[in-house]
């Protein structure tokens, strides 16, 4: 799909998909450095730690609201699929490395990784989808 | 789903694009509609039905 066949939904989704993920990279760097260099404690240090997250929060419900404002059902219904495929790609590597890490002292991953490996799986499944609808 | 969108379409001479236009959705709709690959829901299939000024069981049959 080209720009000029983008919905106007997804125009809005794009306007503000990349404007929050320049505040996340900026927000993490941010928290980084201070909690590097200010050693903050408490309460301080809690709300460094969850700083990053917000804008993460902020793209889910960019994307939810996307799948409200999109007036194209097809086009809709090809999101929900993505989201879908995400959804399992992000349940299999979870359960399988749950289970390594447990049983097998695989290394641990964080759980920020999660929704963009979630992310990857959406956009794993796009040329599926696009061959597949073609 | 069967539907005999392509040949209306075909005698009025519209693109897919032009098709699309008409009823406010992508080209991809439109394609995805006319090879059975997707269904469209009810409020399209009546809006379809009503731009080509036909019953929606003349264009759409779940029998083929």
């Amino acid at each position: 799909m080209t720009k000029a066949q983008w919905s106007p939904a997804l125009k809005r989704y794009q306007a503000r998909f990349w404007p929050t993920m320049i505040v996340y990279a900026l927000v993490l760097w941010g928290a980084i450095h201070l909690l590097q260099t200010g050693h903050p404690a408490g309460l301080t240090k809690y709300a460094l730690a969850v700083a990053p997250a917000v804008p993460t929060l902020a793209v889910i419900a960019i994307l939810g609201r996307y799948l409200v404002e999109e007036t194209d059902e097809f086009r809709r219904m090809l999101t929900v699929q993505s989201m879908l495929w995400g959804l399992a790609f992000i349940l299999a590597v979870t359960t399988v490395w749950g289970f390594l890490e447990g049983m097998a002292d695989a290394p641990h991953i964080p759980m920020f990784y999660v929704f963009p490996a979630f992310c990857a799986g959406m956009g794993l499944s796009q040329p599926f989808l696009a061959w597949r609808y073609r | 789903m069967n539907n005999r969108l392509k040949v209306l379409r075909a005698e009025r001479s519209w693109s897919q694009a032009d098709l699309a236009q008409r009823l406010d959705v992508s080209r991809q709709s439109v394609n995805a509609i006319e090879t059975g690959k997707y269904d469209p829901s009810l409020p399209l299939a009546f809006r379809i039905a009503r731009l080509f000024e036909m019953p929606i069981e003349a264009i759409f049959q779940d029998e083929p």
